[in-house]
């Protein structure tokens, strides 16, 4: 237990050294920035118009979807396809710790650098939820936030899960970032080719790509404060698949 | 110490290591010497526990490789040829997380950490960054982090490449220390060191060990050992030839 938490640290801390932790860091900062500005407008603007649920107009929008898929692959890139690359993973994997172990502390350290970048998004709560200082109290109903936030660290945890395989099939970090782009896209692409309106909404196909449509998960359900289970269970289930995948492409590196 | 049986190891078609077979008593520092190719590498690569064998047994300290892996390599210091580092962290700092690895913690690992720089002259450049060093610094901290769990065994790949000739002869110096201390297994071109150095010499070529005895100190004429090297393999070849 303890040579993982060792392992979970360096990781962690690995992160720091680069450069690219810092850019992912500041972009994702520009465009959540962004994205509150917008939804502050759309809130606060006079007449008629307005959002009803903040976090929808944050979260249920496709773009905000298009650049954050971009973030998973470029925290997963560097995990296994820079220690092939440069033939540390041997050093790895010759220290007393099992696959699964080496491959559990790398996606809970890359989850928790996950973590820290949405933490500073918790800056904008207070204004999102017209928090009253003097009641502490929500002025609106804070329940969306919360299940947005639960939808947020799970769909993360599936992303970062996939780029995480991915990195450990391939040698080149460019490739892997590439790679797991292309396969989280799949989760998405039905924001930007939306189905024919006359698609019947009970049809199978449908039901496929509600499924799988990450945006549409968040627009309907976790931004308006609606735990939908189906999601959660194809969250968790994807991320242990990956997970899984991956302590096997490690244990096969070593019959190579 | 170390138990080799009728090892085999194929990359595809092609196979590295084919009944392989030896020995290392305990506390005995053995040669292990070879052409390029002949399959150094591989075997040491599944005495770590890094490579699986396509069949064979390995079985270190009385514990199979294959069965106990976790536990074998709690015994063991391994030091791949390449030396594999963290450019980005600091001498120290990765030598704590490789013992922190190995289950050492705490004032433990202090002492060892304290022992070890000082043992393989890293005490000047612990907090220098380990992308900074060069090629002889950078051997002394794999080797410092092959020794820094004490382990009974060392498995060294090559320990002076590229070094020196005084890095040499300082590293030389340590293996020959630590032979007391340890069982060590390693690997070289440089067959002085061989027989300056190791108690046992085993030579092994296209795969199979065709050489596998004990060096008397001072093992007559300096040179000997390179024809006897270059006889063997040489046959080998032309065994294969044929």
């Amino acid at each position: 237990m303890r040579p993982m938490l060792t392992l979970i640290r360096r990781e962690f801390t690995a992160y720091f050294l680069s450069p690219i932790a810092y850019v992912v860091l500041a972009v994702f900062l520009l465009v959540t920035g962004h994205l509150f500005y917008l939804t502050m407008t759309s809130l606060t603007e006079s007449g008629p118009r307005g959002a009803e649920f903040p976090m929808q107009a944050f979260l249920g929008n496709e773009w905000f979807w298009l650049v954050f898929l971009f973030i998973p692959p470029l925290l997963t890139m560097r995990l296994f396809a820079e220690e092939r690359g440069s033939g540390t993973l041997e050093m790895l994997l010759t220290a007393p710790l099992r696959d699964w172990q080496v491959v559990l502390a790398k996606y809970l350290a890359c989850f928790a650098f996950y973590v820290v970048l949405w933490l500073p998004t918790l800056l904008y709560l207070p204004v999102l939820v017209k928090f009253d200082w003097h009641t502490l109290q929500a002025g609106i109903d804070p329940h969306p936030v919360w299940t947005s936030y639960l939808g947020l660290a799970l769909a993360g945890a599936m992303f970062l899960a996939v780029g995480l395989f991915v990195s450990s099939l391939v040698r080149s970090q460019m490739v892997a970032a590439l790679i797991s782009l292309v396969l989280s896209l799949i989760f998405v692409v039905e924001a930007f080719w939306p189905p024919p309106p006359e698609l019947d909404m009970d049809s199978l196909v449908y039901r496929v790509l509600y499924f799988f449509s990450v945006p549409l998960h968040f627009s309907r359900d976790f931004t308006r404060g609606q735990v939908d289970t189906r999601h959660l269970i194809l969250y968790a289930s994807v991320a242990l698949f990956c997970l899984f995948l991956t302590v096997r492409s490690l244990e096969t590196r070593r019959w190579r | 110490m170390i138990h080799v049986e009728h090892l085999t190891k194929y990359y595809g078609e092609y196979a590295a290591v084919r009944d392989v077979s030896f020995d290392v008593k305990e506390g005995l520092v053995v040669g292990f010497l070879g052409p390029n190719g002949a399959g150094k590498s591989t075997t040491m690569r599944i005495l770590a526990g890094y490579l699986t064998a396509t069949s064979g047994t390995v079985s270190i300290a009385g514990l199979d490789v294959f069965w106990n892996p976790v536990e074998v390599r709690k015994r063991i210091g391994y030091m791949p040829e390449s030396c594999p580092l963290y450019p980005e962290m600091r001498v120290e700092e990765y030598l704590k997380f490789r013992a922190g690895l190995k289950g050492v913690y705490g004032s433990k690992r202090r002492s060892r950490l304290d022992y070890v720089l000082k043992r393989c002259w890293l005490s000047d450049v612990r907090r220098q960054l380990i992308g900074t060093l060069s090629k002889g610094y950078r051997q002394r901290v794999g080797l410092a982090d092959a020794l820094i769990a004490e382990p009974e065994v060392l498995i060294l790949d090559e320990p002076t490449a590229g070094l020196d000739p005084a890095q040499i002869r300082e590293t030389r110096g340590l293996i020959r220390e630590l032979g007391k201390e340890h069982t060590v297994l390693l690997s070289t071109h440089i067959l002085s060191e061989v027989e300056r150095t190791c108690d046992r010499v085993i030579i092994i070529s296209k795969g199979q060990v065709v050489l596998n005895r004990p060096l008397t100190a001072g093992e007559g004429v300096p040179g000997e050992l390179e024809e006897l090297f270059v006889r063997i393999t040489g046959e080998v070849e032309e065994t294969v030839k044929r």
